[in-house]
């Protein structure tokens, strides 16, 4: 398991090494520069850009960035030299997070509850209603919703903000825009492999046994029926803790996915890049964490990795 | 045990949950009760606020409110003393003595004097303050040579004789020298603290001195920015808010929608879809801004280099259909001087003072093509426009394109283009025509006409016409009003309505929305942008 651990931790710093590689040489191939703006003088942005050693060897630069990363150097935003790239990160990314995992929180709870009652509940209509919302849900993209939740509850019903992260309250529409689509998604899985795993054989056992129907789901059935719920919202949660671009511009939120739709508008070369290096490695990082959490609940993937060791 | 990994999980997953927002919502929303408030929703945070470093959105809200220049002009044309009590000029027009207020105070205190003008000016000529500005101190004797390394900082033709007198010597005579004191290079920035764009002092309140009528109180990166009122303002009994809180937007939508949710009370530069939904309501508030909306016909491209093409094509093209269809924020345009930009010396609009360039003619615009050898289009090679991305651009190009099918017969390839590739091709020449906006830097036709001089940097279409240079060369140093505005107006006659350089389409409006309790906002002559320093509300 150690060693597993290890070449996946090498494997990601490798990917992410690929990854500041090819997004250093993509961003210098988009045309436009930093300080271009509608009416600055051509003159003036090469002597600028001539300040910010932009015009030496795109080698030497890419030699120079990399130095600088590894030192922990991610270097200063051209947009505006007195913000460092990594206080843009440390400034938006708890925000994006603290949204991010709000959202996967209500996912949770509330796909989940809604998996578990389509699943166990003897109702048609029930079943009908859940899998009916869920594929609505599941198939609104996430501007859509949130457009149609600021629309009814800020514009018309007054009921809460349009814009911004002011307060708690200001968190009630874009994590329900968020959570729409994960919520959706969980329910329908917990509720497809709960529903297999109450016809098994064990279930049975357990009741013969005489446990309680409430017992058996949660402390049985539920357990086996959640790994494909791990498989999923591992990659889902590296999403939402990496912002949401759109929703994050729509309510005026100011996170990492907004900071990163503006880097790459003005060309803030070191902003994308701090960005994408960063991003990069939480979702290396929750990925990692997801297999291993895999590994350690199901014990056929373990074995699997013992036999592999041995 | 797998029940109690889960349960472990959840609860730390809460736990997050519960103290993230918490660090998060450490900036509560602005407190405003009882007090002159208003709340503006402005485009999103960029650029810094230091005149002299590189300047975007955020500088220019910023700067409406809390810095005075030396002297602007009102909505009629006359002198608005700001941070100067007068002025003088030799007689060529190459001698500029400021003499500035004594009672001038920055938000500390401490006297405004000429070395804090000095100051901004300085930096601005050091490439390393990013400055996008700086060409426009090239008038000043030795600037350019300063900016690019070639002479000392000290042998620049700026010179504090006392702490209240500033004297400006210029190169070579500039008649409107006066327009070009607002633009962010020539405004004052305290030397005491303004040192240089990397400290950060200029999104700090201790450091970020103000000596206008509002001073910067908060600043939080991306959200929002707090001005107070500057008690230490020299006309600050004129002034009427007690504070002017600035929002960040990413998108019109988003503005428009807070503005309807009551977070704002004055949202700018919307949609013209909005000027639909609020027809005939007190919240509306079109203005007319400084800026024309044009194409680029570079002139190495065949056929383009034929006058009589380009002539058939600014012929053939319907600006009324164009505008109908574009938008109601919209007005046809036959000029490249901005529709309403106003010749100071009469009162007037200087556009309307001479004779429209040019009139539309789709049968003459035919016969035009025909002599130029391509009777309907016939063996008319396919011509590529390149335009932003934006919604208005992109209607406008299929309106353009479908009309020169129509009347000519010639067929345009439309390549829309992200805005910074877009300025990009434009700047490099590579297009056959191209899309171009320009919102006037300071309140003179020159803005303009300067533009298309062969050694314009802004000149991307290969214009080399010696007779225009020396005509818009002769109004920069023509000191006669009269004789002055009768130089432009043939400059402009040559440009647009002789050589059809350019293909003009349409000049363009700003759709806000203002709480009507809100009075007393102004417009900015210059640009057409919004003024809240003597607002009031209630």
């Amino acid at each position: 398991m150690a060693r597993y651990t290890c070449r996946r931790i090498l494997t990601g710093l490798l990917s992410l090494f690929v990854l500041i590689t090819v997004t250093f040489f993509l961003v210098r191939i988009i045309p436009g520069s930093p300080f271009q703006r509608g009416g600055v003088s051509e003159s003036v942005v090469e002597a600028i850009e001539q300040e910010y050693g932009l015009n030496e060897p795109l080698f030497t630069q890419y030699l120079s960035y990399i130095g600088g990363v590894l030192h922990g150097d991610l270097g200063i935003s051209y947009q505006d030299p007195a913000v460092r790239v990594t206080e843009v990160i440390a400034r938006a990314w708890p925000v994006t997070a603290s949204v991010g995992a709000a959202a996967l929180i209500v996912s949770l709870i509330l796909g989940t509850g809604l998996g578990i009652l389509s699943a166990v509940s003897g109702r048609r209509s029930v079943k009908q209603v859940i899998s009916a919302g869920g594929m609505i849900a599941a198939g609104i993209p996430g501007f859509a919703a949130a457009i149609l939740l600021m629309l009814v509850f800020s514009v018309k019903l007054k009921l809460l903000p349009a814009s911004g992260l002011l307060s708690p309250v200001h968190y009630i529409l874009p994590v329900a825009a968020l959570s729409l689509y994960p919520a959706a998604m969980v329910s329908r899985l917990v509720s497809s492999t709960l529903e297999t795993e109450l016809t098994k054989d064990y279930v049975l056992f357990a009741r013969a046994k005489g446990l309680g129907r409430r017992q058996v789901i949660f402390t049985h059935a539920l357990k086996n029926a959640y790994l494909p719920v791990i498989n999923y919202i591992g990659p889902a949660s590296a999403s939402l803790l990496t912002g949401s671009f759109v929703v994050e511009s729509i309510f005026t939120i100011p996170g990492l996915g907004r900071e990163f739709v503006g880097s790459i508008t003005n060309r803030d070369y070191t902003l994308i890049l701090g960005l994408t290096v960063f991003m990069g490695a939480v979702v290396i990082l929750v990925n990692l964490i997801t297999d291993l959490l895999c590994a350690w609940l199901d014990p056929k993937t373990r074995r699997a990795y013992r036999e592999e060791r041995a | 045990m797998k029940k109690r990994i889960t349960a472990v999980i959840l609860i730390l997953a809460l736990a997050c949950s519960c103290v993230l927002p918490g660090c998060v919502t450490a900036d509560p929303a602005p407190e405003n009760a009882g007090r002159k408030a208003i709340t503006v929703a402005v485009s999103s945070d960029t650029g810094s606020m230091d005149p002299a470093g590189s300047i975007a959105l955020t500088y220019l809200a910023y700067s409406v409110s809390a810095l005075d220049e030396l002297l602007t002009f009102d909505e009629e044309g006359e002198i608005d003393y700001r941070a100067a009590e007068s002025y003088e000029v030799n007689e060529d027009s190459t001698e500029w003595t400021f003499h500035l207020r004594e009672d001038a105070r920055w938000s500390d205190g401490t006297p405004v004097t000429a070395a804090d003008f000095l100051n901004t000016i300085t930096r601005a000529l050091d490439p390393a303050s990013g400055s996008g500005y700086a060409n426009y101190l090239f008038p000043i004797e030795n600037a350019e040579a300063i900016y690019n390394g070639e002479a000392e900082p000290d042998s620049l033709g700026v010179e504090a004789s006392d702490d209240y007198t500033l004297v400006f010597h210029l190169a070579e005579p500039c008649v409107y020298f006066l327009d070009l004191l607002r633009l962010p290079v020539y405004t004052p920035s305290c030397a005491k603290y303004a040192d240089s764009a990397e400290s950060g002092w200029d999104r700090d309140p201790g450091t970020s001195l103000a000596n206008g009528p509002f001073r910067l109180e908060k600043y939080v990166p991306d959200q929002y920015f707090i001005l107070e009122k500057n008690e230490y303002y020299w006309n600050a009994d004129a002034v009427k808010l007690d504070r002017i809180t600035y929002r960040f937007f990413d998108d019109t939508q988003a503005m428009a929608n807070a503005y309807e949710a009551g977070e704002v009370d004055v949202a700018t530069s919307l949609s013209s879809t909005v000027m639909e939904m609020y027809e005939g309501q007190e919240d509306l508030f079109v203005t007319d801004l400084i800026a024309t909306r044009y194409i680029y016909m570079n002139l190495n491209v065949e056929p383009l280099d034929d006058v009589r093409v380009r002539e058939a094509v600014n012929l053939a093209i319907n600006r009324e259909d164009l505008c109908t269809i574009v938008g109601s924020d919209t007005e046809p345009a036959y000029n490249l001087v901005a529709k309403y930009m106003k010749d100071r010396n009469t009162g007037g609009y200087f556009v309307d003072e001479a004779e429209q360039p040019f009139e539309e003619n789709v049968e003459r615009a035919r016969e035009l093509l025909a002599e130029a050898g391509y009777p309907d289009g016939e063996g008319f090679p396919e011509l590529t426009y390149k335009y932003p991305t934006l919604e208005m651009d992109s209607v406008t190009a299929q309106v353009v394109q479908e009309q020169l099918k129509n009347n000519l017969g010639i067929t345009i390839r439309l390549e829309a283009q992200e805005l910074q590739a877009n300025y990009s091709s434009r700047h490099a020449g590579d297009f056959d025509l191209c899309r171009m906006n320009w919102t006037a830097d300071f309140a003179d036709p020159y803005t303009y006409l300067s533009m298309l001089m062969s050694n314009s940097t802004y000149n991307c279409s290969g214009i080399c016409d010696p007779q225009y240079d020396e005509l818009v060369a002769q109004s920069g140093s023509e000191s006669d009003p009269a004789a002055r505005a009768d130089l432009m107006h043939r400059a402009e006659q040559l440009a647009v309505g002789e050589q059809f350089y350019i293909i003009p389409l349409y000049a363009m409006k700003s759709v806000n929305l203002v709480n009507p309790e809100v009075t007393g906002i102004r417009q900015i002559p210059a640009s057409g942008s919004l003024e809240y320093r003597y607002a009031d509300i209630g």
